[in-house]
């Protein structure tokens, strides 16, 4: 009978040693990840720099929903984002970026929207030993300065063009003149300086190879220059002025096999400009249209990871009802990257999550991902590909993209550029 | 009286030494950064305040000075190995000297007409640096990481780069104070009040002017220098921003043209206010409505800035808030 009355505090006592340990077990077994990164919520960029938000957002949401990632040691690691305004400028980047590391205590980063801003962001990164993913940032310098912890997911400018010239040689073998109009800035002209250099190696004539100044809206002296008999005509710079330029190639009915132009095709938007938008080809770095999907990366024996274009499609459209930008995509890209390197080093430990996105290979909807690991392109991207649309009609005589190249993704094959 | 032993001499630089020095002891990266912002952009203000708060001259495109002066400190560091202090200094020198050559033909002109030329002088400029080879050309220059080990590593460069700003911010302040009680400085006050009575006084205004205008532009140049290091990189879209060239004008005109101390203030609330503002979790979604609320307040009803405002009100301060 004593025994018995004593059973209640055996029990207790029991239970008193084991759940402190089962608590703290439990208690360990959460980790909350803090990613941080500035974004362009105002100014120039805030278009882009939105949308690159939502993408990420939509996959901190959804990682966390689906329980984060689990560590071997049982550790349940979720995700928090934490952002400020950069207002499109780089005054203040490296100020924000220091106070989102000391301050706010952010684990990994993700880049500001373009070049020029992650670049500044870039050192701090380095300086105080944190990985950060580029997105919304092609220029290739960033990746030749040293650093080993900043990842590029985007195909870097040298690559933006490229892809078309390949197409060309596809489309017409004994194509060999070109011409290349580009804007003055940093971007562009860093895209077409490698299509110059890549179409030389190819063998092409490059007939004319002219820049303009950005906000120009007559392209008629540079239009005048081309000279006839030219296959193809590349080059443009963002949305505005490649959109004037490609509607007065148009208007001056002028002849070539191919006009391949940057930034702006690949728009919705530029299906305003009907009849002139008809055969114009554009880069993107990805497309809902795009057939990224398991198969397809089996048949490259690579693997698969993360969702479908199908299944991000839909999801980005439900939360945000509009279409996903190639913006949305690297932003969830950008989350996608870090959530399989975490799973694939089995921590959040800077030089383990580093060894694995060295190491990394993969599919996903946004396409393959691979990054550069020796020190003089270190983080470069290498596996990513652009997607190359053009703008056909449809039954009804309206403009339609279909994605033209790589010949792994392509829903149409690419028609030459017809007499106007 | 001798200007050392005026309190408004010193106010201005043991304030801005006072705060330089805790931000190097307190050793906060946070802290660092969010002062370098405001240290640049007060000797900015400062700069651009010698011509325009002595001279009365209206420049819009002060900012060329900044991004010729970095473009050139930039290009001697990285592409001929100068040291971040000689480059910096070379920086400013380029940028005195075009303002020199250019001082001589644009400071002709004035009011508007002088206002509207110099942004066509920033965009020049802009014009030239997109499509000049040695600078980059329209995709700029970059050093590689390693260049700060030379200083250190990353860290210790940014602590460096800092120091050397801070101590050029304290330089431009002393130099604006000696410019505006020189009897050079009195010239410059004539001009900004009646020119040509100016001249018939005896003021050779074309030279005076020149002379400011080259001041005004060194300090920019060096500055210039300090900021694209600390960036690690420098192109044209970032170096002749106009947008930066109006803020100067706006934190001049907050803390009061023509004083020494107006564009420090001017600076630190118009830099302050921003910074609170975007990283603020109530304002941060509004920041630009709200700076652009308390900035057209003040410049309704404290047209003369704020040192202005209190030079007016009490007399007794005049002495001590230059």
């Amino acid at each position: 009978m004593k025994f018995l009355k004593s059973c209640p505090v055996i029990l207790l006592a029991v239970l008193g040693l084991l759940l402190p340990g089962a608590v703290s077990s439990a208690l360990a077994a959460e980790k909350t990840v803090v990613i941080g990164f500035t974004a362009s919520r105002t100014g120039k960029l805030n278009v882009e720099g939105m949308r690159q938000i939502n993408g990420l957002n939509l996959w901190v949401e959804q990682v966390n929903k689906a329980g984060g990632v689990k560590l071997p040691d049982g550790t349940q690691v979720k995700f928090v984002a934490k952002d400020y305004d950069d207002e499109s400028k780089k005054e203040r980047v490296q100020e924000l970026y220091t106070k989102l590391i000391s301050t706010d205590k952010a684990d990994f980063l993700i880049s500001p929207y373009s070049s020029g801003l992650a670049d500044a962001a870039a050192v701090i990164a380095q300086q105080y030993n944190k990985i950060m993913i580029t997105t919304g940032a092609a220029s290739d310098s960033t990746y030749k300065k040293g650093y080993t912890l900043v990842y590029q997911a985007y195909t870097p400018a040298s690559r933006y063009l490229t892809g078309a010239l390949d197409l060309l040689g596809k489309l017409d073998p004994s194509a060999k003149k070109m011409a290349i109009v580009h804007e003055k800035d940093k971007f562009s002209t860093d895209v077409v300086n490698a299509l110059k250099a890549y179409g030389e190696t190819k063998g092409y004539q490059i007939a004319l190879f002219e820049g303009y100044d950005s906000g120009t809206t007559d392209f008629a002296p540079f239009i005048n220059k081309i000279p006839p008999g030219v296959d193809a005509i590349m080059g443009g710079g963002h949305f505005a002025d490649t959109t004037t330029f490609a509607k007065q190639l148009y208007e001056k009915k002028v002849k070539t096999k191919m006009i391949a132009l940057l930034v702006a095709p690949p728009e919705p938007k530029f299906a305003e400009l009907g009849e002139a938008c008809i055969s114009v080809i554009g880069s993107s770095q990805w497309e809902p249209l795009a057939k990224y999907s398991p198969e397809t990366a089996k048949a490259a024996n690579l693997e698969y990871f993360g969702p479908t274009v199908a299944d991000f499609v839909s999801s980005y459209k439900g939360k945000f009802n509009e279409d996903p930008s190639y913006h949305s995509a690297g932003g969830y890209v950008a989350g996608l990257i870090l959530q399989k390197a975490i799973l694939k080093s089995g921590s959040t430990d800077t030089a383990k999550v580093k060894a694995a996105m060295d190491a990394m290979d993969l599919m996903t909807f946004y396409g393959r991902i691979k990054f550069a690991a020796d020190p003089k392109n270190h983080g470069l991207q290498v596996g990513h590909e652009m997607v190359y649309i053009q703008w056909f009609k449809d039954k009804q005589g309206k403009p339609k993209k279909e994605v033209v190249w790589p010949e792994t993704g392509k829903t149409a094959s690419a028609f030459v550029c017809p007499v106007r | 009286m001798k200007f050392w032993r005026q309190t408004g001499f010193w106010l201005p630089l043991v304030l801005v030494f006072l705060w330089g020095g805790a931000v190097l002891v307190l050793r906060q990266d946070t802290i660092r950064e969010t002062a370098f912002t405001v240290l640049m952009f007060m000797a900015l203000a400062s700069s651009l305040n010698i011509l325009l708060g002595y001279t009365g001259y209206v420049s819009f495109g002060h900012i060329v000075f900044f991004g010729l002066g970095g473009y050139t400190g930039f290009y001697l560091l990285s592409e001929q190995g100068w040291p971040l202090y000689l480059a910096a200094v070379g920086g400013g020198a380029l940028s005195g000297l075009i303002a020199l050559l250019v001082g001589l033909a644009v400071l002709r002109l004035r009011g508007a007409y002088f206002a509207l030329a110099t942004i066509g002088i920033n965009e020049a400029a802009r014009a030239f640096v997109s499509n000049f080879g040695p600078f980059g050309g329209a995709t700029g220059m970059f050093v590689n990481f390693s260049a700060y080990e030379k200083y250190g590593g990353a860290g210790q460069a940014l602590w460096t780069t800092f120091t050397f700003l801070w101590i050029t911010t304290l330089v431009v302040l002393v130099v604006s104070y000696l410019v505006k009680h020189s009897r050079f400085g009195l010239g410059l006050q004539a001009i900004r009040e009646d020119e040509d009575a100016a001249m018939v006084m005896g003021v050779h205004a074309p030279r005076a002017k020149t002379i400011t205008y080259v001041i005004s532009a060194f300090f920019p140049g060096i500055i210039g220098t300090l900021y694209f290091f600390k960036n690690g990189n420098v192109e044209p879209g970032d170096a002749f921003q106009l947008h930066m060239s109006i803020e100067m004008l706006v934190m001049v005109m907050l803390g009061g043209m023509g004083t020494v101390l107006g564009p420090m203030v001017g600076a630190t609330a118009y830099q302050g206010l921003r910074g609170y503002l975007l990283t603020s979790p109530i304002f941060k979604d509004l920041h630009l409505a709200v700076a652009g609320l308390i900035l057209l307040l003040i410049i309704l009803f404290v047209p003369a800035g704020a040192v202005g405002w209190v030079r007016g009100r009490i007399p007794a301060l005049r002495k001590v808030l230059e």
